[in-house]
């Protein structure tokens, strides 16, 4: 049984999300200890690169995903389960920092598919989890994702494909209107299809998915591969901004502002 | 800027009740451990019920809501081990929180 994590990335005029998963696949080599491959384009892949990722599949992308600051290359994650060279694979997000070898455990425990079906924020605890709409499904998260190659895991993936080409009806049908194709939401809806608008505990990782969320920046400390970082927030009260933080070592975190990711790279200003 | 000077530029406090939350988020899911076809909670209840028994083979419902027959002894010795490790991590980590200001 070969294991591995699988990365997509395609640089948008904004970011750089090769440079992001070059810099996760290191951090994943060293906590998890796994092979990675990226998922890429000839557009985003450099010239030259230090890093000898264990596979590099080139993709033309579809780049019909617009957001007000410009293409989001989202679109296509459903071609995991056919692109990926392993038996079992992790497929993350490239704004999700490993920082620990907690994900290992997955392999333990999952049948056969695994994601997140709750978050919570690192400063902000207990918040409220994220519905599709107000009567609608709560939310999945297609950040961390692991699955095996099973007819199950391929129907999951092929209605994933469904749910993108058809995002407009899915909208329409349960109320709500992102403007732009979410993987979340068409993970959420593809999986209750799959399973016959059950759900089965068995399919979601027990943890929360920790998101860095909004008024709240992340400072990194040491080298490039420790995992100690302070995190700081704007706590706004009675107008005024009173600043927080807290110390955090060795947990795993979801970046929603991608902004951050640079200061993690490259050092906070 | 180093982060120092930043907290001190910024007047910036240390937020106990996050620093809790995290914690309890990093060790809680630490304590899961996947034994004998079952996923388990290596929690004081948990251990305390198998301390208790005094059969070899008893059946458990897992995290997961299903029954599960397992060896009293074997998953006992393996749920006591990860609590040990993980709550003194969980507490020496606390501890150090604790101290700042």
């Amino acid at each position: 049984m070969t294991r591995g994590v699988l990365l997509f990335a395609f640089n948008s005029p904004k970011y750089n999300y090769y440079e992001m998963a070059e810099y996760n696949a290191k951090r994943i080599n060293h906590y998890l200890n796994l092979p990675v491959t990226i998922v890429t384009d000839t557009d985003s892949l450099p010239a030259h690169t230090d890093y000898v990722w264990d596979k590099i599949i080139t993709v033309t992308p579809d780049k019909s995903n617009t957001r007000t600051w410009g293409i989001w290359i989202n679109k296509g994650r459903f071609q995991a389960y056919d692109l990926s060279p392993y038996d079992e694979t992790l497929l993350l997000d490239v704004d999700y920092i490993v920082n620990s070898d907690k994900l290992n455990s997955v392999f333990d425990y999952y049948d056969d598919f695994c994601c997140h079906n709750t978050i919570d924020f690192l400063m902000q605890p207990n918040s409220a989890q994220e519905m599709l709409s107000y009567y609608g499904y709560s939310s999945l998260w297609a950040t961390v994702v692991a699955f095996k190659k099973t007819n199950r895991v391929k129907n999951i993936f092929e209605c994933i494909h469904m749910v993108q080409k058809n995002y407009d009806f899915y909208m329409n049908l349960h109320s709500f209107n992102t403007g732009i194709f979410r993987n979340d939401y068409a993970l959420t809806i593809a999986l209750d299809i799959v399973n016959g608008h059950l759900r089965n505990e068995r399919d979601f990782i027990p943890w929360n998915l920790m998101h860095i969320g909004t008024n709240t920046s992340v400072h990194k400390e040491g080298n490039e591969l420790d995992s100690n970082y302070i995190i700081t927030f704007d706590n706004w009260q009675r107008g005024k901004i009173k600043k927080e933080y807290i110390n955090v070592s060795n947990i795993d975190f979801h970046l929603i502002n991608k902004d951050l990711f640079e200061g993690i790279m490259h050092g906070s200003e | 800027m180093d982060t120092k000077t930043l907290l001190a530029e910024s007047k910036a406090r240390f937020n106990h009740n996050s620093a809790k939350s995290y914690l309890k988020e990093k060790y809680s899911s630490k304590l899961l451990v996947a034994e004998q076809s079952g996923l388990w909670k290596a929690d004081a209840q948990t251990i305390s019920f198998l301390n208790s028994m005094d059969v070899d083979s008893i059946v458990l419902i897992d995290t997961f809501n299903n029954p599960v027959q397992v060896d009293r002894e074997k998953l006992l010795t393996v749920l006591k081990d990860t609590y040990n490790t993980v709550m003194t991590d969980w507490y020496n980590e606390w501890k150090e929180l604790e101290s700042k200001r």
